[in-house]
């Protein structure tokens, strides 16, 4: 299959929407016909399978294509076009010090098609539009932020014209923002990173403030909160939400994403009415959990590290794999957490850290 | 009577050639050769194949005897002085060595020793404390292993490893009027010169690679090798790779836990997509991997037996690789570099390193050294000047 063939029938697949049939055999044809294509066209890649041992003539299921470590994407350009023809660059958050991974697109077809499609069931099930307040700088002020080009893509889709990001170069205005919450009269979408909510929450607390948003308001969060000052769990993170903003916890979804991915994972609690920590695959992705040492899957429900194959990622490598903790279950996965470095029983320094310390993954 | 107030009553018993002799008795006991308390530990450590633990624990305590504690504490204590009572030892990571000296210095400047094993290695540190009670059980009485934080607020000194944040952390809490001696995370390179037989430089390397799998400070991170002849890097990494595959059928590596084995997975996967790298690796396993670096670049620095050959033309080369690595440089594991080795300690020493070694011997840290640049015993004690 050429990667136009390749890249119609994911998107024909996308577009059946995430109730799609799962179709494990179509999955198959599409991530093995994808895979050598990547590696005949990807040198980085192609270095890899050859440095591994891995024919690709050999590889005859989708679980056996060899997985790109997210670290990896910090040291060499995985993609399969020339530089030139290179549409957009999404680089992994880190200080400007930092060694900072890409994912280089030519292409945003098949990022937009991922998105809207869950986006449209996940987030907004129940309305065409509705206004967004978005707890992240623009795609303007982050350029290469896949978080932002994802917020604004969506709020392109299915924000109203009174939507806005909240943040810019100078950060925000809490006093404003709080002011604002406090007034609404219409639902909302208050969407942003888990760190940026924890900054919100601690604004509220300290003006001793507890909202009751609009009912119909819904809370999309995502990230996590490596390299903060402040972690919270998921779970008392959305308790906080609950709290201080008056949203019912089957209205708050966690996003799960990556820079490194095209396609994101959502919790369904927002459909279903049912509140729910398991992140829901799309049918055109699939996620195992492994075990390290064996690269062999774990036994379902148990912790594993977490490795995504995307099909909508037909321009770099479709399998990626994380430093998250998780399982899957039956459904979906759950996201537990991340590999904490190998640091902890040496005392040798980390292998990047100081030197090169690591970014989060957006 | 609390328990830190027994422990700092148990301190007075050390003096200081009774210590003496229960320390060097006790190493003793560990690096004898059909050692009882080594094999204890190969079986219950954990971390590392029970093969390392005996060779490593010999080799790094061959030199610890009576003469060197006596010369030791003679070479730094000797001036009027005062000892803390109760030493806090927080430690952290998991070489035996490590724990051993981190309980011992502070027995020898006269102060009881309350010490916390990490939680990589609960074992090390109540062995030895265990070993010195067969020795003399007075001095054994001064040195207590528990995990009790509060005596951090109680004790009179510290001593503390671990990560830089943890080091801030803990000098946080204890203040500025008690001592406070921290041993942060760092990292260690070999640096091989152009007059080597590559077979012995890569079988010295080797050893410096495997001994606790790759994860001390003191594990080489990178080997810079002079490329001079041409082709001379790759030599060396050719040979270390054999060396390697050798050195895993005496010293075989232990099991890595899931964090380890996706770091690892990792780094080769970094190394193999880079461009013009050459890597060569244990065969359907993930026990060592050598990487042949194609430019002068900072590849990240290697651990559990994964080890970049960073070819560099000259020491010009070397320093350019060394200056961004201060503070965070511990050892320097050097061969081959001849009149040259001078020229190579200024480097090391500007660039923050504390010891330079001959290759071979990066683990074998003596007891007297001042590591991290710290005297072993004198940052631990209040001195008194007497003026005539």
């Amino acid at each position: 299959m050429t990667r136009a063939e390749i890249e119609a029938a994911v998107l024909a697949w996308i577009a059946q929407g995430v109730d799609a049939p799962a179709d494990d055999a179509r999955f198959e044809a599409l991530a093995l016909a994808l895979f050598r294509l990547q590696h005949e066209r990807g040198s980085a890649f192609r270095r890899l399978c050859t440095a591994f041992g891995v024919d690709p003539l050999r590889v005859r299921r989708w679980q056996d294509i060899p997985a790109v470590p997210t670290g990896a994407f910090k040291e060499a350009r995985l993609a399969i076009f020339p530089p030139e023809a290179t549409l957009r660059t999404f680089r992994t958050s880190g200080s400007t010090t930092d060694v900072r991974g890409a994912l280089h697109l030519d292409t945003l077809e098949l990022y937009d098609a991922s998105l809207a499609a869950t986006f449209r069931a996940f987030v907004c099930p129940d309305v065409e539009r509705i206004r967004f307040l978005v707890l992240a700088p623009s795609a303007e002020e982050a350029p290469d932020s896949s978080l932002s080009y994802m917020f604004a893509r969506a709020l392109a889709s299915f924000g109203t014209p009174d939507s806005r990001f909240c943040l810019d170069a100078g950060g925000w205005d809490a006093d404003a923002l709080v002011t604002e919450l406090a007034s609404l009269r219409a639902p909302v979408l208050l969407a942003g990173t888990a760190f940026a909510f924890v900054h919100l929450l601690d604004q509220l607390e300290t003006r001793a403030v507890s909202l009751a948003l609009p009912a119909g308001t819904r809370v999309l969060e995502t990230g996590g909160f490596k390299g903060r000052s402040r972690e919270l769990t998921r779970a008392e993170l959305h308790g906080a939400i609950t709290a201080r903003l008056g949203v019912p916890r089957a209205r708050i979804v966690n996003q799960y994403g990556m820079c490194e991915l095209g396609s994101q994972f959502y919790e369904a609690s927002l459909r279903t009415g049912v509140a729910s920590d398991v992140k829901v695959v799309p049918r055109w992705v699939r996620t195992r959990a492994i075990d390290p040492a064996t690269l062999e899957d774990v036994a379902p429900g148990e912790v594993g590290v977490l490795v995504h194959y995307d099909l909508a990622n037909t321009g770099s490598v479709l399998a990626v794999m994380t430093s998250d903790l998780g399982s899957v279950v039956d459904g979906g996965l759950r996201v537990l957490g991340r590999l904490r470095g190998a640091e902890a029983r040496g005392c040798s320094l980390a292998a990047d850290a100081l030197l090169d310390p690591p970014g989060a993954s957006r | 009577m609390t328990e830190l107030g027994a422990l700092a009553e148990a301190g007075r018993a050390l003096e200081p050639e009774r210590t003496i002799a229960a320390l060097a008795g006790a190493f003793e006991l560990w690096r004898a050769p059909d050692s009882a308390w080594r094999a204890r530990l190969a079986r219950e450590h954990g971390v590392y194949s029970p093969e390392v633990i005996q060779f490593g624990v010999a080799r790094a305590l061959a030199n610890w005897t009576a003469d060197t504690l006596a010369r030791l504490r003679a070479r730094e204590l000797h001036a009027p002085f005062a000892a803390p009572r109760v030493t806090a030892v927080w430690l952290a990571g998991s070489i035996p060595p490590s724990a051993f000296s981190a309980i011992a210095l502070p027995l020898l400047a006269g102060s009881a020793v309350y010490a916390k094993p990490s939680s990589a290695d609960p074992v090390s540190a109540r062995l030895f404390a265990e070993s010195l009670r067969e020795i003399d059980p007075g001095i054994a009485a001064a040195v207590r292993v528990g995990s009790d934080a509060k005596v951090l607020d109680e004790c009179d000194a510290v001593v503390a490893q671990g990560s830089d944040e943890t080091i801030a952390a803990l000098r946080a809490r204890v203040g500025s009027v008690r001592p406070f001696v921290g041993y942060g995370h760092k990292l260690s390179l070999a640096a091989i010169g152009p007059g080597i037989d590559p077979l012995g430089a890569a079988q010295s390397l080797a050893t410096d690679v495997a001994l606790w799998d790759g994860r001390g400070c003191l594990s080489p991170a990178w080997a810079l090798v002079s490329d001079s002849p041409r082709g001379r890097a790759a030599e060396v990494a050719h040979a270390l790779a054999g060396a390697l595959e050798e050195t895993e059928d005496v010293l075989p590596r232990g099991a890595l836990d899931a964090a380890e084995s996706a770091e690892l997975l990792e780094l080769r996967a970094r190394a193999a997509v880079r461009e013009g790298t050459r890597l060569e690796l244990a065969a359907g396993a993930s026990t060592w991997t050598v990487v042949l670096e194609s430019s002068e670049l900072r590849p990240p620095a290697g651990t559990l037996r994964f080890l970049s050959v960073v070819p560099v033309s000259d020491l010009g080369s070397l320093a350019r690789f060394l200056t961004p690595l201060a503070p965070h440089l511990s050892c320097v594991g050097h061969a081959g570099f001849g009149p040259d080795v001078s020229r190579l300690a200024s480097l090391a020493v500007a660039a923050g390193a504390s010891r330079l070694c001959p290759l071979g011997r990066m683990q074998l840290p003596p007891l007297d050294w001042n590591h991290d640049g710290q005297g072993p015993l004198r940052p631990l004690v209040r001195w008194l000047d007497v003026e005539g």
